[in-house]
């Protein structure tokens, strides 16, 4: 948390946080400070040294440049003595003696009291856009996009701004944020490649992610240091982090698995890395020169793309803490062309299903399948990939292992409960029990339980922000309309949510993050020339939405029985999950469904809770429903498909029966 | 005592922000804050005292997925 602390600016008290630039402190506090090389999303430079304030620290008085002066202590600043007037005039009459022409240092000048300069040679530039040597360029590009594209050469008067060598460099990838930031004009754009209609619209609001990037996210998400790993810990932490098939929602040793740890033990590259060169966020991270253990290319280093948030979370699932088969594993799914999260939780399944007993090495051909049996684990992948052994039955998926080994009936209704898929696609990596919003999220996704469509946990869960059914259902209406729109449109989901504008908290609507909402318009708009707003937008991937859902019709799916969730999505299967947070469920029985837990055995405690949540699973289902102007049984009705003007006979005559 | 997102949380005299973030184990990095509707900037967490009986909400902007 920040340090605060007070100091006297003009004599002006002023509360500023400590380590923070003074320039920005006297700024805030409502006095100018001329700066030609100071950009507010920009590290400071200190080099045209106008901003020159005196501060008195222990009665000592010095000069300093205000814009990269780090207040540490209850400084006295003054920012207008005589002695700083004339150290601005000055320089103010020198930059105007070498750039006379250019209207930002005029305005200094001005506000300098200067107007002509005594100060014209063989160097100076009459050019109105000359480069004026501030290095916001330069800077840009290696904090926007951690290139290093620009950079001053000579020393001096010979001072100038180039690539490398005085070539064009290959390593730059036209994001044109030295254009952005360049105060004078002196680096122009000259070619739009793909001729948007408004490419200007499409840079400025771009650049705003840029320098949220370069000034934010170290000290939010950490994207560029470790991508979404980072949510591991934040998952272990709030009880959300999947263990052992989801049974429970942190563990001891997650931290193996820790972003820290991964940083630290395993992302050797050591640097930001984008999955295309040009994106600031740069979220990918890699492992280098990684010495695989098992498999086909056993003892060969290799290069692993990841691990990312859902992979090791993914481990912790199977719990096999250690980072080393994390990696492993990473790489082995992305080399056979496996889902990480697919593969992960149905190997979770099978080895809860062998340590129930349902299943024994009988099945799993001699495999000792156990929690946290990692090399037993990577065995299996290697199976499903040849095609080989028990890693055929798990290769086919949850739904499968569930009919084969529930079919005699003894145990289908365990299976059921326990074997997280729902459509026949694998739950990705986060426990919902305790959110009635995100089991929904998972449940009503059109493709089945991946986190593509609505995140809602927090809100839910954490923030209590949704708490009707009504509220929860206007969630599932708009998360993921939204979501699915920019995946329509091509555009990362990353940018969205993962940087926040730091005025976000104050924003109307702050949980819909309407800045970034109103970027991602802007980008349409710049491509199109089509104004957006929330509705225009939310119908036009509404027409999509819910042809999808008919497609699903078609291929039989797409009602509500296959919209139900597996109850380990919902609440405590075994005695054991039930136990390990008592308190939370007889607090919940005592508080929320009205029933004294006092002298109930675990299970007639369990049993009332699972009513109660399947109960209101179904009140969710039919608000949801009814909020996408769906049947209570989950189809499409016709006149909703007719006010989004997609009525077409074709699709009619899918649903016309479901009406 | 105090309400934070709904739930009772035991007050005590000077009780800042950050000590009522720590008492719910809320240590997610980006939590806007505010107490009986007024945000409260992170700058100011060590400081702002809640009075008893507030009314705090710590929105975590929704992350993962």
């Amino acid at each position: 948390m920040a340090d605060r602390m007070e100091i006297t600016v003009n004599g002006k008290t002023v509360g500023v946080q400590k380590d923070s630039y003074l320039l920005a402190a006297v700024t805030d506090a409502g006095f100018e400070v001329p700066t030609l090389c100071h950009h507010k999303d920009l590290t400071p430079g200190g080099s045209c040294r106008l901003c020159l304030c005196e501060v008195e620290d222990g009665g000592r008085k010095k000069l300093v440049t205000a814009c990269n002066y780090p207040v540490r202590g209850p400084v006295t600043v003054r920012t207008d003595t005589a002695e700083i007037a004339q150290h601005r005039k000055i320089l103010a009459e020198m930059y105007l003696g070498r750039w006379p022409g250019v209207p930002v240092v005029q305005m200094i000048a001005r506000e300098c009291g200067v107007t002509t300069s005594r100060f014209a040679s063989e160097i100076t530039d009459d050019a109105p856009n000359a480069c004026i040597l501030c290095g916001h360029c330069v800077r840009a590009c290696d904090e926007f996009m951690i290139e290093r594209v620009l950079e001053f050469a000579g020393r001096g008067i010979k001072r100038h701004l180039t690539m490398p060598f005085g070539e064009v460099d290959h390593h730059c990838v036209t994001c044109s944020s030295c254009a952005y930031v360049c105060p004078t004009g002196a680096i122009e754009i000259v070619d739009d490649k793909n001729r948007p209609l408004d490419a200007k619209a499409i840079r400025d609001h771009g650049m705003k992610v840029n320098a949220e990037m370069a000034t934010l996210d170290s000290k939010q998400c950490r994207m560029r240091e470790v991508g979404t790993a980072n949510i591991v810990d934040v998952m272990d932490a709030y009880d959300l982090l999947p263990v052992h098939n989801y049974k429970f929602g942190k563990h001891p040793e997650a931290k193996k698995l820790y972003s820290t740890t991964l940083k630290a033990e395993y992302f050797t590259q050591g640097a930001a890395d984008a999955c295309w060169r040009g994106c600031s966020m740069a979220c990918a991270k890699a492992v280098d020169g990684f010495t695989l253990k098992t498999g086909p290319y056993k003892g060969q280093q290799v290069l692993v793309d990841g691990p990312e948030y859902e992979t090791a979370a993914g481990a912790a699932n199977m719990g096999c803490f250690d980072g080393d088969f994390c990696v492993e594993f990473n790489f082995y799914c992305d080399t056979y062309g496996i889902d990480t999260i697919s593969a992960a939780t149905a190997i979770a399944f099978a080895m809860e299903v062998f340590e129930a007993g349902v299943i024994t090495t009988k099945e799993t051909g001699g495999i000792e399948l156990r929690f946290g049996a990692a090399d037993e684990a990577l065995t299996l992948l290697h199976q499903m990939a040849d095609g080989e052994g028990f890693g055929v039955d798990v290769g086919q998926g949850i739904r499968w292992m569930k009919e084969k080994w529930g079919k005699d009936g003894e145990h289908a209704a365990f299976l059921q409960d326990i074997g997280m898929e729902v459509k026949g696609l694998e739950f990705s990596e986060y426990v919902t029990k305790e959110s009635l919003a995100q089991q929904g999220g998972y449940g009503f996704a059109i493709k089945g339980p991946q986190h593509d469509e609505a995140w809602l946990i927090f809100m839910d869960m954490v923030n209590k922000q949704i708490p009707t059914f009504e509220d929860k259902a206007e969630a599932l209406h708009y998360f993921p309309l939204f979501r699915t729109w920019f995946g329509l449109m091509g555009l990362c989901k990353i940018v969205w949510n993962d940087v926040v504008p730091a005025d976000n908290a104050v924003q109307e609507e702050a949980h819909k993050i309407p800045g970034h909402v109103r970027n991602y318009w802007k980008f349409f708009e710049g491509l199109t020339g089509i104004e957006l707003d929330e509705q225009k937008m939310l119908d036009q991937s509404a027409r999509v939405y819910n042809l999808q859902r008919i497609l699903c019709r078609m291929l039989g799916f797409g009602t509500r029985k296959d919209d139900m969730v597996p109850y380990r999505a919902a609440g405590p299967v075994t005695r054991e999950e039930y136990e390990s947070r008592a308190d939370r469920y007889d607090g919940q029985l005592a508080d929320v469904v009205g029933v004294d837990p006092a002298g109930k055995s675990t299970e007639e405690k369990m049993k009332i809770l699972r009513d109660f949540r399947e109960g209101q699973y179904e009140k969710l289902a039919d608000a949801v429903y009814r909020r996408r102007g769906w049947t209570e049984d989950g189809v499409p009705k016709v006149e909703t498909l007719a006010a989004l003007g997609i009525d077409l006979p074709e699709l009619v005559e899918v649903i016309k029966a479901d009406q | 005592m105090i309400r934070v997102n709904d739930t009772n949380v035991e007050w005590r005299s000077g009780m800042t922000v950050t000590l009522a973030l720590e008492a719910m184990g809320y240590d997610f990095p980006l939590i806007s804050v505010f107490v009986n509707e007024q945000f409260v900037p992170e700058i100011d967490h060590d400081s702002f005292e809640i009075p008893d009986g507030a009314d705090v909400k710590a929105i975590h902007i929704h992350h993962g997925g």
